[in-house]
């Protein structure tokens, strides 16, 4: 049966994805659950950058997923990929893992007080955006849905962590 | 979301190749790569791109040389060059060339994401310009408009008139006369006629809504204004806006509609930036505008500010000579959309049709040939395909042998012509009957 892993690497919240298992098993309707597993990220490193390269993270992943599984990685770590300067997350459309960075998405790297509450939501909504990317969704135009692309987090906290009705029926 | 828009990128590098198509395909573009410039222009030759992204360190030919190439092939294609060294000159180069736009490695992800939306932005614009011209010729000619009556003809004469002026327009008259045609051929016969003609329907919004919907609205202006929206002023500049069933508007929003005509400036609702807007006003109407202004119903200084140049459009019972050539003109258009066969109207159906008072006009004489064609069957329009039996029922014939030429008409075509039938339900003998088709020297119908 299908499952979704969630793994953090190098993340230092693992009680905040914990509590978050409920909500993607029901965006999914999918069993959810955390999955321990070390792995060294040290080799990703650009020392140019000083950024950590996703591409290369995730062809790493792709030996730990089972058959059918969807699995996700979540770190504290600033990712990149080589075109762009940074991002929140990837994952190939239809693939079957996601990568995901809360390093962006805490509100005191951008001179504001920090806010854990307002850091989970981003971060669920990032998981659930590549997920839906993992499931084969594209992005979405339509105002609020989580499948909508966000480069800034202003723009983040703009969308729900729902998906709209069309993104709910593809997903189907 | 799916766009049709396909972008081919051009880069040496596997990696920046394998990340850019993931982004965009994650957008919903279809993307194809290539490594360098001769596989890039074999693609380019093939299939036309609409966006190209170029690398302008590329093994062999370079990027700008590849720019310099592509618009010789396709013009059309947006090309962006991108390049991990930033240099001024080659920048220039590249936009004096023809590139869309130049942008350095590692991209910001929202100026990739902005740069890419801004060329789909302009693609789609030209697109559009390119449809929205066809239609143009297409579209409403005065000569096109159906009608030999003396009253359609000084209508279309008022149209020629008005058309090369930026007057205010009122056209009168009743339900389903054709108003809103009247007026996009004033439009389409104007200096504004590569712009939208813009239509209000006043009677259809809401009284709360109408002020939105005119004026637009900044975000947050109030509940659920979630976003800041242009309203129909601003849609219309440079255009003709069109206020269909003028009469309706509230007071209130009459004497807010005469200051914009006054002064082309308004703000939108919850805003206090001022917008010009330099719009042509058409407006319709089947009431009496100067019967209500005297009843108090209708601003005087708005009515005389629309009053322009007024237009009144007779009924059909007033011009029942167009009757015919309106009723020929469906039957041809219907007939071609619904791939029938129908070419004709039948005579006791167009006599039906002629005798009839059309309180609905054009809009009624249309869907009735729209049923008839529905319905009908053969290359012929038949009153039974028509619900006007009491029409035609109703005699319009004054002696005796006028009746009796149209009453063994009627019963023949009831029977096909079959004599037989026919005789006996006239309580006539076969011969009598043929020598009163022979007296009366009644035909077919065809």
């Amino acid at each position: 049966m299908s499952r979704i892993k969630i793994i953090p690497l190098q993340f230092a919240g693992v009680e905040v994805l914990e509590q978050m298992l409920p909500l993607i098993s029901a965006r999914f309707k999918i069993e959810t659950l955390v999955s321990t597993h070390r792995m060294d990220l040290t080799p990703f490193f650009n020392p140019v950058r000083s950024q950590y390269n996703a591409n290369d993270i995730i062809q790493k992943m792709v030996p730990l997923v089972d058959e059918g599984d969807k699995i996700v990685g979540v770190t504290d770590l600033d990712l990149f990929i080589p075109v762009l300067s940074y991002i929140f997350g990837q994952a190939y459309l239809g693939g079957s893992v996601a990568l995901v960075s809360g390093h962006r998405l805490v509100n005191a790297r951008y001179g504001l007080a920090d806010d854990p509450k307002l850091f989970s939501e981003r971060l669920l909504k990032c998981i659930i955006h590549e997920l839906g990317h993992a499931f084969g969704l594209k992005h979405c135009l339509l105002p609020g849905c989580v499948m909508v692309s966000t480069t800034y987090v202003e723009e983040m906290d703009q969308k729900s962590d729902q998906f709209c009705r069309s993104c709910k029926i593809q997903l189907k | 979301m799916d766009n049709n828009l396909s972008i081919l990128i051009v880069d040496d590098e596997l990696s920046v190749r394998d990340s850019l198509s993931n982004w965009f395909i994650e957008d919903g573009y279809s993307v194809d790569t290539a490594e360098d410039a001769k596989v890039a222009l074999k693609k380019i030759e093939a299939f036309n791109f609409h966006i190209i992204l170029v690398d302008i360190k590329l093994p062999g030919m370079d990027g700008l040389e590849l720019n310099r190439r592509i618009k010789s092939i396709n013009d059309e294609a947006v090309v962006i060059i991108m390049t991990a060294f930033a240099s001024v000159d080659s920048a220039v180069q590249a936009l004096k060339d023809g590139a869309y736009d130049y942008v350095c490695k590692p991209f910001d992800p929202d100026a990739i994401t902005h740069i890419i939306r801004n060329a789909s932005k302009t693609i789609h614009l030209s697109q559009e310009n390119i449809s929205l011209q066809d239609r143009i010729k297409s579209l409403v000619n005065v000569e096109d408009i159906i009608g030999e009556s003396e009253g359609i003809l000084k209508v279309l004469e008022q149209v020629r008139v008005v058309a090369g002026t930026d007057s205010t327009v009122i056209i009168n008259g009743d339900s389903g006369t054709g108003k809103e045609l009247i007026a996009k051929a004033i439009h389409m016969n104007s200096s504004r006629r590569f712009f939208p003609m813009v239509i209000v329907h006043c009677g259809a919004i809401a009284e709360n809504l109408m002020e939105s919907e005119l004026f637009g609205h900044e975000r947050g202006a109030f509940t659920g204004a979630q976003y800041a929206r242009k309203g129909k002023f601003e849609m219309a500049d440079g255009a003709t806006l069109f206020l269909d069933e003028i009469s309706t508007i509230s007071m209130k929003m009459q004497i807010e509609l005469l200051r914009v005509l006054e002064a082309k400036t308004f703000t939108r609702v919850g805003g206090n930036r001022e917008f010009k807007s330099d719009f042509r006003v058409i407006c319709a109407t089947n009431r009496d505008l100067q019967a209500m202004v005297n009843a108090g119903e209708f601003r005087e200084d708005l009515f005389y500010r629309l009053n322009v140049f007024s237009i009144t459009i007779p009924p059909l019972r007033e011009r029942t000579e167009d009757i015919k050539p309106l009723s020929e003109h469906f039957v041809k258009f219907y007939a071609e959309q619904m791939n029938k066969g129908t070419k004709h109207i039948g005579r006791r159906a167009a006599k039906a049709l002629n005798n009839y008072d059309f309180p609905g006009n054009v809009r009624e004489l249309e869907n009735l040939i729209e049923r008839a064609i529905v319905i009908g069957t053969g290359d012929t329009v038949q009153l039974k395909d028509l619900p006007l039996d009491h029409v035609a029922a109703k005699p319009t014939w004054e002696s005796i042998q006028e009746m009796e030429y149209h009453h063994i008409q009627g019963i023949l075509e009831k029977y096909d012509w079959n004599i037989s039938r026919s005789a006996k339900a006239l309580g006539v003998d076969r011969v009598t009957l043929y020598s009163k088709i022979k007296k009366y020297k009644i035909e077919k119908n065809k």
